[in-house]
């Protein structure tokens, strides 16, 4: 697996993720891996459980020996790809989509350790990430059907207990993810581009061929277009979409209609430094 | 703060032991091989996974006590809590169950073979002095990892495990005195460890819900991987290791295989004994309490005896067979 020919898309959940990569992988040539949350495995361990020990020696993710790690966590990834992916290994022509949200906390360390790789950033405004989510953990949503198509039922949410709560875990969530993504977008190298979820509805074919053009990948137009097209909004049958479903409203400023005034004063009092570097202009809530 | 002491003791020996000519011996007993998995390179050059014996069971069970004592011989090592097992802790997985993920059970062989290099590494990394068959042994001292045990003795089947048990009572009532205002567990975390003293101090009965909580879900993860591995492993219960220390380490090495030279392990024992810890190091709040097994009939209240005995109960039938304290007395 050529680690070239490997794109990250990294954010956090409800960001339009399932949407991007379905695009991308809808055109020739592209494989997508749907959330391998590698990202979660190492990151969960080296920022979350273990950070107080990144300059001890024992600690197997410890700074002194840090190329040798990045080095084993480059191979986890690359022959975990070339096992499922074996139509994409050592091929110039072909790309690997790795949908990545629910793994940003490691993003920081997945693209050190594959700098040759290019990297979406995906972002949307927190508040209405934050609306998606309370909507999609509240009973009879399709979070519970996912869960029971896995054979558990969903325990109780906070989302219907105690909403402002969820609210705040969940605005702490996407600091945490789209915080460590943006680090990792910053630290990049390689080809790489800041998608707004919010352009990507806006004007979607042209949002597109600046993702294409920025990542330096070749695409034709035309193929893009119907990718486009087959994927957008309007096609998704209306049963399909609404209150609880997986494809809610995709209304960028819906927040306004979904959260209660002190909701949207929490999130924007606990994402409130990168809502300010994302979205400068301020709620009047 | 002890455990780091502990640690500075491990660096300055091994630096040391580098110069030095290396004990080595051969293992009794069939070794299982790595047959289905993606290995590479590092146990080929490195250190043989035969030679590594892996600790597993919860904190505060004597694993800095008898890890120091198995780093004391010649050739002998020890990795100091590396927390690679907490990779891989297949329930905080359970809900990632599809093909997608990286750990998916379609792709076992793989990411078992990553696991295995991953470790390897890491090992060779730190303990070049033990590469080669005839390199030395390097004991993982992994309590806290011990979530991935099934993972990573799977990884590595040739390797050796203990089990190192204590009971649960005694565990939980050490971790209550260590997260006390000013227990030595407080000062060493800093902000989380703040937090956790909170709750001993202002919800003991929930904190011993919590570590008895911890205890079932790490030494029964533990116990699990024990009960799988086929290769050389032995159960070490810390009540035997303090009632007889010696007799308890050359039980120990006997079912690991591994050979050791009684006077060295004797010397070893005797060095790292309760009695040669100096007196203003043990106590109340401090990393070396009392090394008193039993000594929760002293530390915890009735109903906090109830609760770890509850949430337990598995893993106490089978390690210590006594019954419930009510039925004592």
């Amino acid at each position: 697996m050529r680690p070239e020919n490997i794109v990250w898309i990294f954010g956090t959940a409800r960001t339009g993720s399932s949407w991007l990569s379905a695009m991308m992988g809808e055109i020739g040539g592209y494989s997508r891996w749907h959330e391998p949350l590698v990202g979660h495995l190492f990151g969960n361990l080296y920022f979350v459980r273990a950070g107080h020990r990144h300059e001890d020696e024992h600690f197997i993710l410890g700074t002194p020996h840090r190329e040798l790690w990045l080095d084993a966590v480059r191979r986890f990834v690359l022959d975990s790809a070339a096992a499922r992916f074996p139509e994409i290994a050592g091929r110039n022509d072909r790309y690997l989509i790795i949908k990545e949200p629910q793994g940003s906390m490691g993003a920081p360390l997945l693209m050190e350790a594959l700098p040759e790789s290019r990297m979406i950033l995906l972002v949307r405004d927190p508040r209405d990430v934050v609306a998606s989510n309370l909507d999609a953990h509240k009973k009879g949503t399709w979070t519970a059907d996912l869960m029971r198509k896995g054979g558990r039922e969903k325990p109780p949410s906070l989302a219907e207990s105690r909403p402002d709560d969820f609210v705040k875990g969940q605005a702490r969530r996407y600091v945490r993810d789209v915080g460590n993504a943006k680090r990792a977008y910053e630290a990049h190298r390689g080809p790489k581009v800041l998608v707004k979820y919010e352009e990507l509805r806006a004007d979607t074919l042209a949002t597109m061929k600046r993702i294409y053009s920025a990542l330096e990948i070749p695409v034709e137009e035309a193929e893009l277009a119907r990718s486009v097209e087959k994927h957008s909004w309007e096609r998704i049958p209306a049963e399909q979409k609404g209150e609880g479903k997986f494809h809610r409203k995709a209304k960028p400023g819906g927040w306004r209609e979904d959260l209660t005034p002190e909701q949207v004063e929490i999130v924007e009092r606990v994402a409130g430094s990168l809502l300010g570097e994302l979205y400068p202009v301020r709620s009047t809530a | 703060m002890p455990v780091f002491r502990y640690r500075t003791v491990f660096d300055v020996v091994r630096g040391a032991k580098a110069f030095l000519n290396l004990e080595t011996g051969v293992t009794r007993g069939a070794v299982p091989q790595a047959t289905r998995m993606n290995v590479q390179g590092p146990s080929e050059d490195g250190i043989a996974p035969r030679n590594m014996i892996w600790i597993f069971g919860t904190g505060r069970t004597g694993s800095t006590w008898l890890a120091a004592m198995m780093e004391e011989p010649e050739g002998h090592e020890v990795w100091f809590e590396p927390r690679v097992g907490t990779f891989f802790d297949p329930q905080r997985f359970e809900r990632f169950g599809g093909k997608h993920f990286i750990l998916a059970s379609q792709y076992k062989d793989v990411w078992l073979g990553s696991i295995r290099n991953f470790i390897l590494d890491g090992a060779n990394a730190r303990f070049p002095e033990l590469a080669g068959e005839n390199g030395g042994y390097l004991a993982v001292k992994e309590p806290g990892g011990s979530v991935g045990a099934s993972l990573i003795m799977e990884a590595l089947p040739e390797s050796g495990m203990v089990l190192l048990t204590r009971d649960p009572r005694d565990v939980v009532a050490s971790w209550l005195d260590a997260t006390r205002k000013g227990g030595w567990q407080t000062e060493r975390r800093g902000e989380e460890g703040r937090r956790a003293e909170s709750l001993a101090e202002t919800n003991p009965n929930a904190f011993v819900r919590r570590h008895a909580d911890a205890y079932l879900q790490h030494v029964g993860s533990a116990k699990r991987a024990y009960d799988a591995h086929e290769g050389r492993k032995v159960v070490v219960r810390y009540e035997d290791l303090r009632a007889d220390t010696l007799g308890t380490m050359k039980r120990m090495y006997s079912e690991l295989g591994v050979p050791m030279d009684e006077a060295r392990l004797a010397k070893a024992v005797e060095k790292h004994s309760w009695e040669n810890i100096p007196e203003e190091e043990k106590g109340q709040g401090k990393f070396y309490r009392k090394a008193t097994p039993e000594g929760w009939r002293e530390d915890l209240t009735r109903h906090q005896v109830k609760t770890v005995e509850q949430i337990t109960a598995p893993l106490l039938e089978e390690f210590y067979p006594t019954g419930p304290a009510e039925q004592e007395g």
